[in-house]
């Protein structure tokens, strides 16, 4: 279930979802032309030849629907700033649907599953069938009489049918029936050919040529697939009893005119029938009369034919098309922000709207105090000419491609990463797509999953809710380039992605307070409070993340990010961070202690004594090739909850070394918690399982 | 016993077709018909037909010289018998859409029956 719930998010289910609601229409549409057709003609060649065009468009427009609805051509979009825009794995109408479609939204990617799985059905079905009919024509057969085998050859020569056929009598088959394309065999049932009159038999024999010279095994196999396919489309079903009904008069005419005689030929078809079923099998249901019709045709070819075919369309179409009505607004539209990029600024444009919004993450300080002293529209127009061409690459010329790769930014943002409550660009996401563009990769998870900081080796953990971790490998600092790793969180599962980490995590990679994502990001004034504050969700690895690449460490630096880093909160984090002397730093750890003191005042201190001992001993029991014990996943969950009340320990498996831990009482994991941990790899790296339980906090002894 | 007669086997419903194509039969004409299709050896053919007596499938007549089987049961009621195997159901129905023939898979009402009859009559007199 929850591989299917992730996979539902793939642009590739969402592709699907949205072909197959499309294709409802053009079912419409195709079988609305073919009705038209059918209406037109009466000739069998011709509409056969129709039904058959009308079942390749509706395979040929699925596919180009399906190609045309996958992201990657949606993408396409110019960018000059744009080096290598990644392969994005955000779902691609994520709020990129109106508020009306957003349930839809939702709802069409699920379709892609129930697809698969009826296409699974009904081809086991077929595959089935096949095996059954190609056994047909070994099981239970004899050589019918050689004059028979004669006359084949001989009616083969008249049609000019270029294959050898077969003819042998089968105690199976219930009517004469052909079977296979390349060596084609006429089975029919044991009797017959002595039972009927030699004329009546020509008939019915001219009639199978007929199919085998048409090559309507293999077409009925193809066809066969495709209904197979698009088996939940009504038209497809249609098209393909058109096609059936057809194939049939086809050779009905050509037998009618090998044969001379359609009277002859109605009998046999009567005979053939009557003689049909014994007794015991009565026929149950009517069926509409399908064989009265092709007789009626045949002896009076001119007479109205039944008006049920046009009807049928109709009905399809009106059927179809009001259910693509219905699914019709909520089309992916494009919020209007994404339009509003050059062209109809002039007319809606507010100037607020363009230092606060259009411009909000890029505007320095000094230019927004000058932007809003200017009085009159002329001034700021032209202010807002010389802001752009300030920042133009080649300044002069008409183009400016940070202009334009910003406004395509903003449209990015807006139709990848609005939520129920902000447009995209206003979003975390959205934020940070515009100030940096497309990052070098994105991982997406969302549906939330294991969540493997990258540069740490333990801290894996277990995320229900969706998130995303950016990386940019070559991110702009004030004072050089460097890579950066940033986490979205979606908590609440309503789109509304949160970045985990103020800069407080940029900030320790980098002299403080020189980020510049941090003064462009103060400029937003309403949005600062949101990013400063974090998500805690993923605060478990945050310590430990930072912890890798900083080799020498002072003694302040390995007490933050290694002795308290799985309990200390995100504000002591913060605060301690800004300290500047060793005096400060001292004071600060006493009293981060002494907050935590069972007894306060006390000189003994029961919690820090707890503390290092869990240290000392997640070292000394779980430490792995690569990490110390503390860093290992059962050492952070060690120093976590403490010592498990219950240890089931599987060191060989199966299918491969775990354990689980059972608390009573497991902090804020809640009560009675069992932890797993397995190692896949058997090099005693153990890892928790993936699934529940789920944690939330890092602060809890 | 003659209700419980076992359901043929695949070689035994060969030879049942053969004897049902063109009646009553020796040994050597039904490994003749059995040839004409495939490679067979006559005592291959003899055997099983021995055994298909045993088992009530064929009858032997053993007046003349050499025996003549014939079928215990008409086609109909081994193919009954067939059709009544869970497998052969549902195997046989999804193939029916993937035969091409003169007639559908579909089963035709005995009303439609006598329509057809009708049919035929009157054109018959219309054109006399």
């Amino acid at each position: 279930m929850r591989f299917l719930e992730s996979w539902v998010t793939t642009p590739l289910a969402q592709a699907l979802g949205w072909t197959l609601l499309h294709s409802l229409w053009e079912g419409a549409i195709i079988s609305a032309l073919l009705g038209a057709a059918l209406w037109a003609t009466r000739s069998a060649r011709a509409r056969y030849a129709a039904a058959c065009v009308a079942m390749l468009v509706m395979l040929g427009g699925i596919s180009l629907t399906l190609v045309r609805m996958m992201p990657e051509r949606v993408q396409g979009l110019p960018g000059v700033m744009t080096t290598a825009l990644p392969p994005w794995n955000v779902p691609r109408d994520t709020g990129a649907a109106g508020p009306s479609g957003s349930r839809l939204a939702i709802v069409v990617p699920w379709l892609a599953p129930f697809w698969i799985a009826g296409v699974w059905i009904f081809a086991l079905g077929q595959v089935a069938g096949w095996l059954w009919v190609s056994r047909l024509r070994r099981r239970g057969v004899c050589c019918a009489p050689e004059h028979w085998q004669k006359e084949i050859e001989r009616l083969s020569a008249r049609l000019r049918v270029s294959k050898a056929v077969q003819i042998l009598e089968s105690c199976l088959a219930e009517v004469p029936i052909v079977v296979g394309h390349i060596r084609p065999v006429i089975l029919m049932p044991i009797g017959l050919l002595a039972g009927l009159p030699t004329g009546q038999i020509e008939a019915i024999l001219l009639h199978e040529l007929a199919h085998i010279r048409r090559y309507d095994y293999l077409v009925n196999v193809m066809q066969r697939a495709a209904e197979c396919l698009l088996f939940y489309h009504p038209a497809v079903w249609w098209i393909s009893r058109v096609i059936r009904a057809e194939r049939e008069n086809c050779c009905d005419d050509v037998a009618v005119a090998a044969s001379g005689s359609a009277r002859e030929y109605a009998a046999a078809l009567a005979a053939l029938e009557q003689r049909r079923y014994p007794d015991w099998q009565a026929a149950v249901a009517s069926t509409g009369g399908s064989l009265v019709k092709r007789i009626r045709r045949l002896l009076y070819p001119n007479a109205a034919s039944g008006a049920s075919t046009p009807l049928f369309a109709a009905a399809i179409v009106i059927t179809t098309a009001v259910v693509s009505l219905a699914a019709w607004p909520a089309k992916p539209q494009r919020p209007p922000a994404a339009t509003q990029g050059q062209k109809s600024r002039a007319e809606t444009h507010s100037y607020d709207n363009w230092a606060n919004q259009e411009v909000a993450y890029i505007i320095t300080g000094q230019e927004r105090v000058a932007f809003k002293k200017l009085t009159t529209d002329e001034e700021r127009e032209k202010f807002i000419e010389q802001f752009w061409e300030r920042r133009n690459p080649h300044p002069g010329s008409p183009k400016n491609e940070f202009k334009e790769e910003h406004y395509r930014r903003i449209a990015y943002a807006n139709q990848h990463f609005a939520s129920k409550t902000n447009p995209g660009w206003k979003t975390d996401r959205g934020r940070i797509y515009i100030i940096y563009g497309p990052p070098d990769e994105v991982d997406a998870h969302p549906h939330g999953g294991l969540f493997d900081p990258p540069r740490s080796g333990g801290g894996v953990m277990v995320v229900s809710y969706p998130f995303e971790v950016w990386r940019y490998a070559h991110f702009q600092f004030s004072y050089g380039v460097g890579s950066v790793i940033l986490e979205f969180a979606d908590e609440s599962s309503s789109g509304d992605y949160h970045m985990t980490m103020d800069l407080g995590k940029a900030d320790s990679e980098l002299p403080p307070g020189q980020s510049r994502l941090k003064t462009a990001l103060k400029f937003t004034g309403d949005m600062e409070d949101r990013l400063s504050f974090t998500r805690e969700g993923v605060q478990l690895r945050e310590g430990s993340a930072n912890l890798a690449p900083r080799a020498e460490t002072s003694p302040y630096d390995r007490w933050l990010n290694e002795e308290v880093v799985y309990i200390i909160t995100r504000e002591e984090r913060g605060a301690f961070l800004k300290l500047t002397t060793d005096e400060e730093r001292n004071k600060f750890v006493e009293q981060f202690w002494e907050r935590r003191n069972p007894n306060p005042g006390a000189p003994e201190n029961k919690f820090k004594e707890e503390h290092y001992r869990r240290i000392a001993y997640a070292n000394e029991h779980f430490a792995s090739n690569t990490d110390p014990g503390w860093k290992t996943a059962r050492g952070h969950m060690y120093i976590l909850f403490g010592p498990p009340d219950e240890v089931d320990s599987h060191p060989d498996g199966p299918p491969y070394p775990f354990e689980e831990w059972r608390y009573k009482h497991a902090g804020e994991l809640g009560d009675n918690v069992i932890l797993k941990f397995i190692d896949p790899t058997r090099d005693g790296s153990y890892r928790i399982a993936p699934g529940p339980p789920v944690m939330k906090k890092s602060t809890s002894h | 016993m003659t209700n419980e007669l076992p359901r043929p086997t695949n070689a035994e419903l060969e030879i049942l077709t053969v004897l049902w194509s063109i009646g009553p039969a020796t040994v050597r004409e039904v490994y003749n018909e059995i040839s004409r299709r495939r490679p067979a050896q006559y005592c291959t053919v003899l055997k099983f037909m021995q055994i298909m007596a045993e088992k009530g499938l064929v009858r032997r007549d053993e007046k003349q010289r050499a025996h003549v089987y014939a079928a215990a049961r008409r086609r109909e009621w081994t193919q009954r018998q067939l059709a009544g195997d869970l497998m052969e159901r549902a195997f046989s129905g999804s193939a029916k859409a993937l035969l091409v023939g003169a007639l559908s898979a579909r089963k035709t009402t005995k009303a439609e029956l006598a329509e057809l009859r009708k049919l035929l009559d009157g054109y018959q007199k219309g054109e006399r």
